[in-house]
């Protein structure tokens, strides 16, 4: 057979299982609206909690935001098979949604979430953990990136005056949410648009 | 010189060899799924998968989900070792400088 095959022929047969199998694979890139979504909702509870003076403004942003992320996740879950590798990504989301979910509710009922700097360096050093341990399953440098990103303003957070401290934070958030979530947008519709038909 | 390997002539197919390396990263995925991911015609993918059936490389589930059919295929033990032995070869063809 490999007598009739040219070695274009083989490396093309090598590119189309490199890129099937990345496609199957790839999860995190189909994020990226949600990790948008999520930078603008901070900066919405900020706002509101800021200039509102209301206790409600993170649960009930919290709340509508994660409405959405479940709708958007249940239509994508549809589309795309299960991996285990997704199944492991979509896990450490998962949680890290529930602890700061039970964590600030509890801390905001109890009347305990007073220090801005210890608010920030939680949010901030979880948000570090779940993007590092997504970008090490995934090998992405960039989400690596936003996991040092954040695990910084975590620590930065702790020094400094309050409007230091809330500079950090919406520095964050942009870089780690807003910047990102368009990079992984742009990203899948690059792959999208590189994709050629295969035929037999 | 050593022997040159024989290429699988199943796995070989373009269209064949996507869909196995598709169903190699998933646990089992639908025929839309596989459509949407090769942008292959219905009959073309059809007629494809059905040779991989053919062969045991791929094992299909038919299910009812809220009234609408669903065909779900995965990879077979067979698939997945006939998909390593093709690229085994693939490499020995093209030399040690490939990596997959």
């Amino acid at each position: 057979m490999q007598d009739h095959t040219t070695e274009q022929e083989l490396k093309e047969r090598l590119g189309i299982i490199e890129t099937m199998i990345a496609e199957g694979r790839r999860n995190t890139e189909s994020w990226g609206g949600t990790f948008v979504l999520w930078g603008v909702v901070y900066y919405l509870a900020l706002a509101w909690s800021a200039w509102g003076h209301s206790v409600w403004a993170w649960p009930a942003t919290m709340l509508i935001a994660v409405i959405v992320t479940v709708v958007v996740a249940s239509l994508k879950a549809g589309n795309h098979p299960g991996t285990t590798l997704g199944r492991a990504i979509g896990s450490i989301w998962i949680a890290l949604g529930i602890s700061m979910f039970v964590l600030f509710l509890a801390l905001g009922l109890s009347g305990r979430l007073t220090d801005q700097h210890l608010f920030v360096a939680v949010i901030s050093a979880i948000l570090g953990l779940a993007n590092g341990a997504s970008a090490l399953i995934l090998r992405w440098k960039v989400q690596l990136a936003c996991a040092v990103v954040w695990w910084v303003a975590a620590a930065a957070t702790c020094f400094g005056s309050d409007a230091q401290s809330m500079i950090v934070f919406l520095v964050a958030i942009f870089l780690c949410q807003i910047v990102f979530g368009i990079y992984g947008v742009i990203a899948e519709a690059q792959v999208r648009k590189r994709r050629d038909p295969i035929h037999a | 010189m050593p022997d040159l390997p024989e290429l699988n002539p199943v796995v070989h197919g373009r269209l064949r060899l996507a869909l196995l390396s598709l169903l190699s990263g998933v646990e089992e995925a639908e025929f839309t799924w596989l459509r949407a991911k090769t942008e292959a015609t219905d009959g073309n993918l059809g007629a494809q998968l059905l040779k991989l059936e053919e062969a045991g490389y791929v094992a299909v589930k038919k299910k009812f989900v809220l009234r609408k059919p669903q065909t779900l295929y995965r990879i077979t033990e067979t698939g997945r070792q006939a998909l390593t032995e093709y690229v085994q070869a693939l490499k020995q063809l093209l030399g040690p400088a490939v990596d997959v």
